[in-house]
C-alpha cells in the first residue's frame, strides 16, 4: 500500500472536521477518502439543482455554497462554508434544492454508497451526520450535539410526546371523569336524595363550605391556624417516622437479602411480628414511651419499616444471580458486588416500597393519634366524633388523603430521578 | 451566467482499493500466547442417588492458546457445564482442567476460582442495566484498580469505537438493540485481556442478520486480541464459521464424538458463508450432529 500522500492526509483532515464522520474509525474514514472526488466550481455554478435526487455528500473545502429551496424566499437561502457538508437526500430528506457555488469554490463529493458501508457500523454516527448536514432548523454545517446532549433532548421531546399523547387519550379526562363521578354520587345520595342512612352523613356542600368559611361553625377551616397546626404536627411525625424507617428498614432489607445467615435468624421473627396491626401495638407503645409524641412516631415508624425492609428484600432476591456471577467474573469483590450489584440492583424495588411505606405511615399515624396526643389529623378525627362536629371529621379525612397523595408522588419522583436507567428504559419501550 | 458540469477528480492520491477490515493482520504478531485448555477425564453427575444423571463422561479436550474453540452438541447435552467448570461456578465430579498448566480445578481444588483471566459471555446478556454502556466496559479494571480511572475511561471509549460502538457510550443497556448489547458485552470481556473468553451460546437469541453482524464483529476482536475462545452453540453453521476447531459432542453424556479442523483462514467474511469448503464443513459437522440429535431423540422417547 503506498504511503499515504500529503493531500490524503489533508483530505482525512477535512473529512476529520465533519460532525458524525469525523469520529468514525480511521478505516471507515479511508475508505470514504478513497471514493472522495474533488472538483473546482467558479461563480454561480450549478452544483446540483431543480429535481435531481441528490446522492453525494458535499464538503466545502474552500469558498461558500448558496443553498437554496424551492419558492426561494429569502428566509429559505442558507448558505455553507468552508468546512461545512450539504446535499444528500437521504440524510437531509430536502427535495429540490438547488446549490450553487458563490464565488469560485473547491468541493469534495461522497457517492452514498461509500457513506452507507462506512456508516454501517456506527449507526449513531448518522443522526449526527445528519444533525450537521442540517436538515433542521436551517443550520447547515452547526456543530453536532454531543451524545449526552442529543441523549437529553432525545428525552425530553418523549417527555413532551407523552405528555401530548396523554392529553389527546381519554386517560385524563377518565380521571376527571372519576372525581366527578364520586362527589357527584355524594352529593346526589346524601343531600339531593336524602337516601336511608346515607342522610346521616355530612353532606358535600356542608364540608366544603366549612372547609372554605372564615367563620367556621365548628372551628376548622383553611382560615384558622388550627387547621395547619394540626397538619404540621401530622406531617412532622410522619417525617420522622419515614426517615427513621428508611434509615432502618432499606439496610435490614439489604442484609436480609444478601445474608443466608442473618435471614435465617431474623427473618422467622420479622413474619411473625410484620402481619401484627398497628393499633395492637399501641398499648404496648404508650406503655414504653414516655410523652405524647414518641408512642405516636414509633407506631407509624413501625408499619413503614416492615414495608420498607420486606421490598428491599425482596429487591436484593430479584436480582438475576447472573449479574453477580459476570461481576465477579470481571473481578469484583465480595464488598464490590454488594455495592455495585446489589444495591443498585434492588433499588427499583426499593423504591416502590418506600411509596409502600409513605402510604402505610399516614394509614398507621391516623390510628396513633386517635389514641393519643393532643395535635394532628387523627387526632381532630377522633375528636370531632366525640364532639359531633360530623363536616370536620371529613375534612380531616380529605387532607389525610390529600397529604397521602401528594407525600407519595413526591417520593415516586424522587425515586424515578434515582433510577434513571429504569426511566430510560420505560421510555424505550414506549415509543 | 452557470456554465458546465463540474469536473469530478478521484480526490487525493489514488490508492489501490483496500477492504474495510479492521486492523487484523496483528493476529499472527501477538507477543505471547496464554489460554491453552486442558480438560481431562471430567466427569460431571447432576442430582443424588437414584435420580442422578451422568451430565459428562470421561471428556477430554485439549485447547491450544488461542484458539477459537467451538463445542456444538444438541441442547441440553452438558456443554454449558463444562463452561461452568471452566469459569468456576461449578464443581467436577472427576477429572481435572489445567489451564496453561496451572490446576483450575481437580484433585484438591473442587472449583476453579473465579478471576477475570477467564471471562463468560453469557447467554441472555449480564451487562448491568443500572451502568451505562461505558460504565460497564470498564467495570472490570475499575473493580480491580489495576488502571487509573481517566486512563480506564480513555481505553474503554478507544475500544468501544474500535468495536464501531461509538455513540453509545453514555446510553444504558436497555437503550440499545440486543445486538449492540452483546458487542458491548465482548468488549466488556475483552478489556480485561482474558486468556480465556467463555461464551455460551452468545447469540441464540438475534435475528439471523444480527447474529452474521455479530460473527464478524467477534472475528475481528479475536484478531484483535488473540484470547482462547470457548464457544458453546448449537447452530452448525455459526460454529464452523467462527471455530478454528470445532467438537461435536455425543448427547449426554457429554463427550467429544468428532473434532473437525476448519481450514478456513481468518478473516472470515460474508464470501466465506458461500465457499464451498465451508459447506463441506457445514455438511460433515451436519452428519455428525444429526446422529447425537437422533439419539438424543431416541432417548428422550426412552425416558419419557
Amino acid at each position: 500500500m503506498p504511503e499515504p500522500s500529503a493531500r490524503t492526509q489533508l483530505l482525512r483532515a477535512t473529512l476529520g472536521n465533519v460532525p458524525g464522520l469525523g469520529d468514525l474509525s480511521s478505516d471507515a474514514v479511508d475508505s470514504i477518502v478513497l471514493a472522495a472526488e474533488e472538483g473546482e466550481t467558479e461563480d454561480g455554478q450549478l452544483v446540483y439543482g431543480g429535481t435531481e435526487i441528490v446522492t453525494h455528500l458535499y464538503v466545502v473545502r474552500a469558498g461558500r455554497v448558496r443553498l437554496e429551496r424551492a419558492g426561494s424566499a429569502a428566509e429559505r437561502t442558507r448558505w455553507a462554508g468552508s468546512g461545512e457538508t450539504f446535499g444528500w437526500h437521504t440524510l437531509t430528506g430536502i427535495r429540490g434544492e438547488r446549490a450553487t457555488s458563490d464565488g469560485a469554490t473547491t468541493l469534495l463529493r461522497i457517492p452514498e454508497r461509500a457513506l452507507l458501508q462506512a456508516l454501517a457500523s456506527a449507526p449513531l454516527r448518522r443522526e449526527q451526520l445528519r444533525a450537521s448536514v442540517g436538515g433542521r432548523a436551517g443550520a447547515i454545517g452547526a456543530r453536532a450535539k454531543t451524545s449526552s446532549e442529543a441523549q437529553a433532548s432525545r428525552i425530553f421531546r418523549a417527555m413532551v410526546d407523552r405528555a401530548f399523547q396523554w392529553f389527546r387519550s381519554p386517560a385524563p379526562y377518565r380521571r376527571l371523569l372519576g372525581y366527578a363521578l364520586f362527589f357527584g354520587g355524594w352529593y346526589l345520595t346524601v343531600e339531593a336524595w336524602a337516601l336511608p342512612h346515607f342522610d346521616r352523613l355530612p353532606g358535600i356542600t356542608e364540608v366544603v363550605h366549612e372547609w372554605l368559611s372564615k367563620d367556621p361553625t365548628f372551628g376548622l377551616s383553611v382560615y384558622t391556624p388550627e387547621y395547619y397546626a394540626h397538619i404540621g404536627s401530622s406531617l412532622r411525625r410522619v417525617g420522622i417516622a419515614f426517615s427513621l424507617a428508611t434509615a432502618l428498614g432499606v439496610p435490614v432489607g439489604l442484609a436480609l437479602g444478601s445474608s443466608t445467615t442473618f435471614r435465617e435468624y431474623v427473618f422467622p421473627v420479622f413474619e411473625l411480628l410484620r402481619p401484627v396491626p398497628i393499633p395492637a401495638w399501641i398499648p404496648l407503645a404508650i406503655l414504653v414511651f414516655s410523652g405524647a409524641e414518641a408512642p405516636i412516631v414509633f407506631l407509624t415508624f413501625l408499619a413503614s419499616f416492615f414495608a420498607t425492609a420486606l421490598n428491599t428484600f425482596l429487591g436484593v432476591r430479584s436480582i438475576d444471580p447472573k449479574y453477580v456471577l459476570a461481576a465477579r467474573c470481571l473481578g469484583a469483590s465480595p464488598w464490590q458486588v454488594f455495592r455495585h450489584i446489589v444495591v443498585p440492583g434492588a433499588l427499583p424495588f426499593v423504591l416502590t416500597g418506600l411509596q409502600i411505606s409513605v402510604g402505610v405511615a399516614w394509614f398507621s399515624i391516623a390510628a396513633a393519634e386517635m389514641c393519643s396526643g393532643q395535635l394532628g389529623l387523627g387526632y381532630v378525627i377522633n375528636t370531632s366524633y366525640t364532639e359531633v362536629k360530623f363536616p370536620t371529621i371529613v375534612i380531616g379525612m380529605l387532607t389525610l388523603g390529600i397529604l397521602g397523595f401528594a407525600t407519595s408522588a413526591l417520593v415516586r419522583l424522587v425515586g424515578e430521578r434515582l433510577v434513571v436507567w429504569r426511566a430510560r428504559e420505560l421510555s424505550m419501550e414506549r415509543p | 451566467m452557470t456554465s458546465g458540469a463540474i469536473a469530478w477528480r478521484p480526490a487525493g492520491t489514488q490508492r489501490a482499493a483496500a477492504p474495510v477490515l479492521p486492523r487484523s493482520a496483528r493476529a499472527d504478531a501477538l507477543p505471547r500466547r496464554r489460554g491453552a485448555i486442558r480438560i481431562a477425564d471430567a466427569v460431571k453427575y447432576y442430582g443424588t442417588g437414584e435420580s442422578r444423571v451422568l451430565a459428562v463422561d470421561h471428556c477430554s479436550l485439549d485447547i491450544a492458546a488461542g484458539e477459537v474453540f467451538v463445542v456444538i452438541g444438541p441442547s441440553g447435552c452438558g456443554k454449558t457445564t463444562l463452561l461452568n467448570a471452566l469459569a468456576g461456578f461449578h464443581s467436577l465430579d472427576a477429572g481435572s482442567i489445567h489451564l496453561d498448566g496451572e490446576l483450575l480445578c481437580g484433585p484438591g481444588r473442587e472449583k476453579a476460582p473465579i478471576g477475570a483471566d477467564r471471562i463468560v459471555v453469557f447467554q441472555n446478556g449480564a451487562l448491568f442495566p443500572w451502568k451505562t454502556v461505558l460504565e460497564n466496559v470498564a467495570f472490570g479494571p475499575a473493580m480491580r484498580g489495576t488502571i487509573p480511572r481517566t486512563e480506564l475511561l480513555e481505553r474503554a471509549r478507544r475500544r468501544l469505537a474500535e468495536a464501531g460502538l461509538q455513540g453509545y457510550e453514555e446510553s444504558y443497556p436497555g437503550e440499545t438493540s440486543s445486538g449492540v448489547k452483546r458487542r458491548v458485552e465482548i468488549v466488556r470481556a475483552l478489556m480485561n485481556d482474558p486468556a480465556v473468553l467463555l461464551l455460551d451460546e452468545p447469540f441464540r437469541a438475534l435475528d439471523a442478520l444480527t447474529k452474521a453482524m455479530m460473527h464478524e464483529a467477534l472475528i475481528a476482536s479475536y484478531l484483535r486480541t488473540g484470547s482462547t475462545v470457548f464457544f458453546i452453540t448449537h447452530d452448525i453453521e455459526e460454529a464452523v464459521f467462527l471455530g478454528s476447531r470445532v467438537a461435536i459432542m455425543t448427547s449426554r453424556p457429554c463427550r467429544p464424538k468428532k473434532i473437525l479442523s476448519i481450514d478456513i483462514p481468518y478473516p472470515r467474511g460474508r464470501e466465506t458463508v458461500t465457499s464451498r469448503r465451508f459447506r463441506e464443513l457445514v455438511a460433515e459437522a451436519m452428519a455428525a450432529v444429526h446422529e447425537e440429535a437422533l439419539k438424543a431423540y431416541a432417548l428422550g422417547e426412552k425416558e419419557g
